[in-house]
Parts: C-alpha cells; structure tokens; sequence
C-alpha cells in the first residue's frame, strides 16, 4: 500500500530538519540589525501558532485567550529586564509619577533575574493549570470554552490598564536596557537574540512534536473525537486537557518573554482581545493540525501585513478576514490540507503505475 | 458482608419525575454471561448507563468484587474492571483502526507517564490478535469514519477486547450486522465467556438463545423474571409484555 509522503513521520521529520536549517541560516546570509530583530519577532509569533496548533489542532481546544499567557510572561520578564537597570533601593520611575515610594511586593522577586524568568514560566503556566483544570473538570467545552478565555482574556486587559501605579497602565513598561543572562547581554538588534529565540522555537516546536507523537498526544487526538468514549476506556479527560492546554500555555509564555526581550516594551496591547483571535487566524490558515504549518501560517500573515499590509492601511484588516473566510469555506485544513491533498495525488498514478507493472508481467508470465 | 462478583442492589433512576428504574437488582456469576432483554423502554440501556457510570443513580448500590462502585466516574468505573461498547457504535472517526485499538489499549491512563512513552508495551502483540479476531487485518490504517456499519460495530467490539475488562457491557452489539455476521459475533462471545463476564442487552430473541447463560428480562424498570432461556420463553408474564407484543413470528 503506498502511503502518502505527507504522513510518512522520517520525512516529517525531514522536512523540519530542512526548515529550521534555513532558519537558522539567515543570520549568516544578512546582517542587517533591523531585518534580524523583525524576523526573530516572527518567531515568537511562530511559537504562539504552535502553541495554539498543539491544543487547539491536536486537542480541539480553541482557545481565543493565548494572549493570557503570552502577556503575563512578557510582563514578568519586562518586569525582570527593569530591575536589572535599577539601581540598589531605588524604584522604576513611573513607580515616583503615580505615588509610590517603595518597590510593590509583586514587584520584590523580580529583582533577582533568575526568580523572574522562573515566575515568568511559572505563573501563566499555574494559571493554566488552574483554570483549565476548573473549566474541564465541569465538561466546559467548544465554543463555551472560547468563550470564557475571551472573557477572561478581557477582564486581565482591564486589571492591568487599572493597576496603573504597579503596571504603569496603558503606557505599559519599558525597559531602558537590554536583558543581561549572567555576563551575556542580549542586544536585541542582534544575530545573538535571532538565534537565542530561534533555538527556543525549535525546541517548542520539537516538543510539541514530541509530545503529538507520544501515547499522550495519540489519547489527545482521541479525545478532539470523542471524550466520552475515552472516559469510558479509562482515562482521566480533565486531565488530559488541563495539561494540553497548560502546555500550549507555557510554551506562549516561553514566547512572551521572548516578546520583551526583543522589543524592551510590553503594553495592555499583548492582552488584546484582536491579537489573540488573530493568532488562531494565522493556525487556521496554516493549517492547525500541523505545527509547522501552523507556524509558516504566523510568517504568512505577519509578512504580509508588514510589507503588504501598509499599503492598504486598514482595509487591510478586511483582506485579512475575507482570506479566513476563504479558507475555512474551501480549505478547512489550511495550506497543510492543501499540501497533504497534492501530495496524495502525486503518490497514487505511482500506485496505479505499479499494478499496470504487474498486471503486465502476470501477461508476461501467460505468454511464457 | 456483600457476596458475588458482581451485584447491582436495588437500584432507582428518574427523570423529570418519571420512574425508569424501579427497584431493580441483579447477580451476575463470574464468566457467564447475562442477557438483559425487555421490551422497548423497558430501561436496558439505562441501566448500562447506571453501571458504567453515565448516569448516576437516586438509590441502591453497585458492587463489583465487593466494592461499593455506586457514584464512581466513568474512567474510575472503566479502570476498575467494566469496558462497555455503546448502541449506537462509538469509535473515533477521525483516528485510523490501528489507533482507535492503541487507544483502547488503556493499561496505563497516567497522562505524565504516557507523555513520555511512544508505545505501550504489549500493545502491538494484542493489536494483532485482536484485528484477526474481528477482521479487520486489512483495514488498520483507513480512517474509522470511512467503515462501513458492520465494521465499525467490529472495530468497537475489537476496542472493548483491547480494553480486557472484567465485565463487558454490550448494548446491542449485532445491531445491523449480517447473518454472517452475527454468527462470527456468537463465536467471539461463547469463546470469551470463558474467561470474561458479560452483560448483554439484546431484542433479538434468536441471538439470546444462541449465547445466553441466563436471561433476565426487563419490564417498566423492575426485574419481571429470571433464568433460563427456555423457562423464560415458557414464562406467560414475558410471553405477556414482550414475546406477545413483540415477538410475532
């Protein structure tokens, strides 16, 4: 039986092999400081389409809300890059405008960097956790699900806009230095930082592979299917879920802190309600049930508005959807679908190839 | 003390106010295996449903080796020993046989521990027995949504063997298969009868006597008679509600 090459897992991995070499390469081939920080931010969107390809493509769990774990580590590490630049006893400035005189205590742990990437992991990852874990032990799911991130997604938007003395509201907080890991500084405009976030989107790509392929991705599929029938085999659906949408939460938090450090400024804006269903905009054009694709679905979008998207100013935002909704009615499996359809032609004439071999070397053999 | 294997006392379920189970109890002997049968609306299924964990009863208890399983959810129920296969055949459609099988393979359910495993160990001996038995060799890596009727009943059968519970709850297991096709069933069933307990829910009357132990029938929610196959079909209350109104030919 000939199989298509598109499900063939040696040339899947193959196939990301070739691509993250070529990512990688870049660096090598352009030097441009500018260039090099615009393409690294496009990892870190490549690292949120995967986050969502993971639970929403493998799992079925559509989450409008990455934004949560992508701003709260963006904060926690924009937070750690500020203090690194204070010095001893004093307090960041916006702190002095809005009547502070102390460093808050949420503000404390961050003056130590490893502690504040630890909470920048960390804390999105509990929240997670946590609620997913309340969500999914009530069978909340679908369209419901959605529904509270996004509100939940909303609700965080507004308590940081609020918490102005600590968060410096919709000014949001930006770091006058670059973050410094021990000795090493991580200038952002730098080959240094697009490989630093590069190693850090194949690592997340590679685990979610990892993880889809395991028994653990395999009952995760399952359950996109059916979680009744898989509660009735004998495992624990809340907790599959919990940790499958706690995953794609850490590794959008890996991203968010990748965020700050790229841009030395984190705002209100990265718990957007409208960036957020834009991430599950480029994995829906991608392709969801690939991670890859997922990811070049992020490089597409984000591309495209950045040298396209200009141009046409906010009718943009129309193209933009109007292409969703292109995809969703004529390619629900996104450009993978695409790839996975012609490489299924392509390898069946092969097939009717060989039983025409066959069917005439049987001829042969008659005739003898 | 509680004796037997397993046990089903006096049990209750409404909804909305309307009594479906009435006081019904039940002894099943280990390896034989039990047909429930009733008429339409009689609560066979709903009774699997109170078994299996679906539902959960307004009084009376389950006991299975002696322990209270009464309130316990599915995947505890499922994990302690009782694999069911469903009316209408539930098989994820969007996996392929072969993974639909790997997934019934539920020996270890720890999600941690399965996140670090590629495959379960004694998984693919089993998946090879297993797809002999219900035939469907060939078939392991179409997509289950493109079975036909008679292959996906096969294909659940086959999950709930993969599964190797205790008891099996089978609810309606020969719906829309083939004369051939039930006789290969009844194979299956008598052979695994000998080393599993069964509990059946069935209408057709021909397949009962082809593999029951003992039948019980079902009337309104409550126990109407119980034993043999031929003292049941000479029971005039059975013959009354179900074998009268039902059973024509």
């Amino acid at each position: 039986m000939i199989q298509n090459p598109y499900h063939n897992k040696t040339l899947q991995w193959l196939f990301y092999l070739v691509v993250f070499a070529l990512l990688g390469a870049v660096p090598l081939i352009s030097d441009d400081a500018f260039l090099l920080n615009q393409l690294a931010i496009y990892g870190v969107y490549g690292m949120l389409a995967v986050s969502i390809s993971l639970c929403w493509g493998s799992g079925g769990i559509l989450n409008m809300g990455q934004g949560i774990a992508f701003g709260l580590g963006a904060y926690c590490m924009a937070m750690t890059m500020q203090m690194q630049t204070q010095a001893e006893g004093t307090i960041p400035p916006f702190m002095l405008n809005n009547g502070l005189d102390a460093l808050p205590w949420i503000w404390q742990p961050f003056q130590d960097t490893t502690t504040g990437i630890i909470l920048a992991l960390l804390i999105p990852t509990a929240f997670y956790l946590i609620f997913g874990g309340v969500m999914f032990t009530a069978r909340v799911s679908g369209p419901f699900f959605a529904i509270m991130t996004l509100a939940t997604l909303s609700a965080f938007a507004t308590i940081f806009v609020d918490l102005q003395p600590y968060t410096n509201g919709v000014n949001g907080i930006s770091p006058p230095g670059s973050l410094n890991l021990g000795e090493t500084e991580i200038d952002p405009y730098s080959s240094g930082a697009y490989w630093f976030v590069f190693a850090l989107l194949v690592a997340c790509t590679v685990a979610a592979k990892l993880i889809n392929q395991s028994r653990f991705g395999l009952i995760v599929r399952a359950l996109k299917d059916d979680p009744e029938r898989v509660r009735f085999l004998g495992y624990n659906v809340a907790i599959y879920e919990t940790l499958v949408y706690a995953l794609s939460g850490l590794i959008a938090a890996i991203a968010g802190c990748c965020f700050a450090v790229l841009t030395q400024y984190v705002s209100p804006a990265q718990f957007e309600v409208g960036f957020s269903i834009s991430i599950v905009i480029w994995v829906a054009l991608g392709g969801r049930n690939s991670l890859i694709w997922a990811m070049f679905g992020a490089f597409t979008v984000q591309g495209a508005q950045s040298y396209v998207g200009d141009q046409f100013l906010s009718t943009w935002i129309l193209i933009l959807g109007f292409s969703f909704i292109l995809v969703v009615r004529f390619l629900p499996g996104g450009f993978a679908g695409l790839v996975e359809t012609i490489l299924g032609r392509a390898a069946k004439p092969e097939m009717g190839a060989d039983t025409a071999n066959l069917e005439f070397s049987d001829a042969k053999e008659v005739a003898k | 003390m509680i004796g037997g294997f397993f046990k089903i006392d006096n049990i209750e379920k409404s909804f909305g106010g309307n009594k479906v189970i009435n006081g019904f109890s039940l002894d099943v002997a280990e390896n034989t295996l039990q047909c429930l049968v009733g008429p339409n609306g009689a609560g066979k299924t709903t009774m699997i449903d109170l078994i299996s964990g679906r539902q959960k009863p307004d009084a009376g208890k389950v006991y299975l080796n002696g322990d209270d399983i009464t309130g316990w959810g599915e995947h505890e129920i499922s994990r302690k020993g009782i694999g069911r296969k469903f009316q209408i055949p539930a098989v994820l459609k969007g996996l392929s046989v072969r993974e639909n099988l790997e997934v019934a393979y539920s020996r270890e359910v720890n999600a941690l521990r399965n996140m670090f495993s590629m495959r379960a160990r004694g998984c693919a001996e089993q998946l090879d027995e297993i797809s002999r038995q219900v035939r469907l060799t060939k078939r392991l890596d179409v997509e289950a949504g493109l079975l036909s009727h008679g292959e996906t009943q096969w294909l659940e059968i086959g999950m709930v063997l993969m599964q190797d519970p205790a008891i099996l709850l089978l609810d309606e297991p020969v719906a829309g298969m083939t004369e051939n096709e039930i006789g290969l069933t009844v194979d299956i069933l008598n052979k695994l009868k000998r080393t599993h307990t069964i509990i059946l829910v069935e209408h057709d009357m021909g397949f009962v006597r082809k593999i029951a132990d003992v039948v019980t029938v079902l009337h309104m929610g409550a126990l109407l008679a119980q034993g043999s196959i031929e003292d049941i079909e000479k029971d005039e209350r059975v013959r009354a509600v179900y074998l009268g109104t039902e059973d024509t030919h």
